[in-house]
């Protein structure tokens, strides 16, 4: 997977570069929006990292231009301003995704991974298939090895989520903004008690648990 | 040269310009005043002569030159205004009263001419008087003269236009007057403003306006900038107040971190601490840190902002719903019975999205505190005032009464709650939300002891009567 970081802050830069380079991934790096915005029409990336402040061409300019210019390659905006307004300018821009600085590096790697498979996702389709747990979005009906699993409305949007992200880790906040979608950090994790109401529903008296916790990341849903 | 500080002024200028106006209009409406009264004058007066000479010409027809000259005597015996000389063809004088006439045409038509008379008065000095007259030449031959005083007519003319002067110039001499009457009278109210901007200027953010309490357009203006004054001397001490919170918040937090890392490190170099879990540590001090500054900024910012950001209109009962949702799960894992009651249709004006932070740290602190066994209420209604209340009531050990005023301050956590995890900044966050949408955090008892369970606590968020 291609990633462009467009991002003036070098030490940050390099930081996220060598992480991702670790995960497997191949980086690319510009240092100001000018820069980024070149790269970004001259290859072919995945993921485009762009930071909101930078100097000669801001973040959201740069998400504009792309976006008139009708490339559609995912943006995960970072910023340092975390205000509500802040992120709905980000997103109008046409990023699709914001994440607020300082960032745990996996938050990151979780949010990066998530937009460069929505990419993939094309086709609308009425049924989930993860192994052998299947979701049928019209009837809104869970089975899980052809049983029915029962679901409360807020369990189905989480395990949508998980689904359509399967093999992903995903993070609580991620979870807390995509499904809840409230944007700020609840002092106690209502998440895990969430996720563990849904595990206790979709993975109980199955020999295979299916939902996993990722130590320092948050949850997968593995096939 | 600098001109002196009243004639800089934009409303001495504006009078100048005025006033040249003005002079300008009322010069044209003198002038044609006197063009009308002096013009109608002294065309009165060439009539009567042209009127004189017409009879004369008439008693000329029937009466030949005879006739004429003893018209002419019988006329200047007469208390008739006229001078009369009549002539042979060759201008020697055949009779009249002027010895000779005052001008030397002596063509076929009719001259026009102003000429003196001269007179003699009882102490026999010399009197000269303007005169004008008309000489004709008869059909016979003759010429005929007829003039006539034209001193009064004259007199009255320049009466006119001695009157029209002194007018103009009582005109400039008011409007000047005027100018600087209006322009001191702007001046100074003007610089009870400039006094008071300069101050601010200089720092001073207590400077206010004095207000003279006419309702006119100088009180409004003084009104609006004080009224700008108190909400920017508000906010600045809002900052400061932040920028010194924020440094004091976030000193300790750092310090520990920075101490723990300092150990960590020695440990290491000893050869005797885990540099994977040193690490880790820091890690999670350096979250905390994060945490405590995203709060204490979050606070700071509602107080220096002192409303609300981008409030609308919502029904309160949709939020506690969605809130509850997220949290009743948490309560049933801890074993605590959560129970919801809420006035339908209510509306209220406000950030949804702090208002529900604001309500998530209310039931985070109820289930945190309340033990197994115990019950953590959510309701949401109208006051008999008006108001609407979130009310969050738990039956944990609560908070007693003289404690109450201070959990809600910054960093102020009761000695039994210090096992629980938490910044000790959430109650301060609640009342800085409330307070931001005009309402305010009250604490109180709960339900009482029951079963061993209690007092328990009640945290209402109060908001003002939507409008």
């Amino acid at each position: 997977m291609r990633i462009l970081i467009i991002e003036d802050d070098l030490e940050a830069a390099e930081a996220m570069r060598r992480g991702m380079t670790e995960a497997g991934y191949d980086c690319s790096h510009a240092a100001d929006g000018e820069l980024g915005l070149e790269a970004a029409r001259a290859g072919e990336f995945d993921v485009l990292i762009v930071d909101r402040m930078m100097p000669k061409r801001d973040g959201v300019s740069v998400v504009e231009t792309l976006r008139r210019e009708g490339d559609a390659t995912p943006v995960l905006f970072l910023s340092a301003l975390g205000e509500i307004d802040d992120r709905v300018v980000g997103l109008k821009a046409g990023a699709d995704d914001y994440l607020v600085k300082p960032y745990a590096f996996p938050e990151l790697m979780a949010r990066v991974e998530a937009l460069s498979r929505r990419r993939e996702t094309g086709a609308v389709s009425t049924t989930l298939k993860v192994g052998d747990l299947e979701m049928n979005l019209l009837t809104r009906e869970v089975h899980r090895s052809g049983t029915e699993v029962d679901l409360q409305p807020r369990e189905f949007q989480l395990l949508e989520f998980l689904m359509r992200h399967a093999g992903q880790s995903v993070t609580r906040t991620m979870l807390l903004e995509k499904v809840w979608e409230y944007h700020f950090d609840p002092q106690t994790n209502v998440i895990d008690v969430h996720i563990s109401r849904l595990r206790s529903k979709i993975d109980k008296g199955f020999d295979r648990a299916m939902l996993q916790t990722v130590r320092g990341a948050g949850y997968r849903l593995d096939p | 040269m600098r001109m002196p500080r009243l004639f800089r002024t934009t409303t001495f200028r504006l009078t100048l310009l005025f006033l040249a106006l003005f002079a300008a209009a009322a010069a044209a409406f003198l002038g044609y005043i006197y063009v009308a009264t002096a013009g109608e004058v002294s065309r009165r007066a060439d009539n009567e002569i042209v009127r004189e000479m017409n009879s004369l010409e008439a008693t000329y027809r029937q009466g030949g030159v005879n006739g004429l000259n003893t018209a002419i005597i019988e006329r200047s015996a007469g208390d008739r205004p006229f001078v009369y000389l009549l002539m042979d063809a060759t201008g020697k004088k055949i009779s009249g009263t002027i010895p000779g006439s005052p001008i030397d045409e002596t063509g076929s038509g009719e001259n026009w001419t102003r000429f003196t008379l001269t007179d003699t008065d009882s102490d026999g000095a010399e009197l000269r008087h303007p005169a004008r007259g008309l000489q004709k030449r008869l059909y016979g031959g003759e010429l005929l003269f007829v003039g006539a005083d034209t001193g009064e007519s004259e007199a009255f003319v320049v009466g006119i236009a001695r009157a029209l002067w002194g007018a103009g110039a009582l005109i400039i001499i008011l409007g000047l007057a005027g100018g600087v009457l209006v322009s001191r009278n702007v001046a100074r109210q003007m610089q009870g403003l400039t006094e008071a901007v300069e101050a601010v200027r200089g720092g001073d953010l207590r400077t206010r306006i004095a207000v003279r309490g006419v309702r006119d357009e100088y009180d409004e203006l003084a009104e609006g900038l004080n009224d700008m004054l108190d909400r920017l001397e508000q906010s600045m001490g809002g900052l400061r107040h932040a920028g010194d919170a924020i440094a004091h918040d976030l000193r300790s937090p750092l310090t520990r971190l920075r101490a723990r890392l300092e150990a960590g490190l020695i440990e290491v170099e000893n050869g005797k601490g885990d540099p994977v879990q040193a690490l880790e540590q820091a890690l999670v001090d350096a979250d905390n840190v994060l945490t405590t500054f995203n709060a204490v900024l979050a606070i700071a910012r509602l107080q220096a902002a002192g409303r609300a950001p981008d409030p609308k209109p919502f029904d309160p009962g949709s939020l506690a719903t969605d809130i509850a949702e997220l949290y009743e799960a948490v309560c049933e894992d801890k074993g605590l019975d959560f129970k919801i009651e809420l006035t339908p249709r209510l509306t209220i004006n406000g950030a949804r999205e702090i208002l529900a932070q604001a309500l998530a740290n209310v039931l985070d602190n109820a289930i945190k505190y309340t033990p197994p066994g115990g019950a953590v209420m959510l309701r949401v209604r109208r006051r008999s005032s008006g108001e609407v209340e979130f009310s969050v009531t738990d039956t944990g050990p609560g908070v007693p009464e003289e404690d109450r005023a201070r959990v809600v301050q910054r960093f102020v956590r009761l000695e039994n709650s210090r096992s629980e995890p938490g910044s000790g900044l959430g109650l301060s966050l609640v009342a800085a939300v409330a307070e931001a949408h005009g309402g305010r955090l009250e604490l109180s008892e709960g339900p009482g002891v029951i079963d061993g369970f209690g007092p328990g606590l009640r945290v209402a968020i109060v908001l003002p009567r939507p409008e």
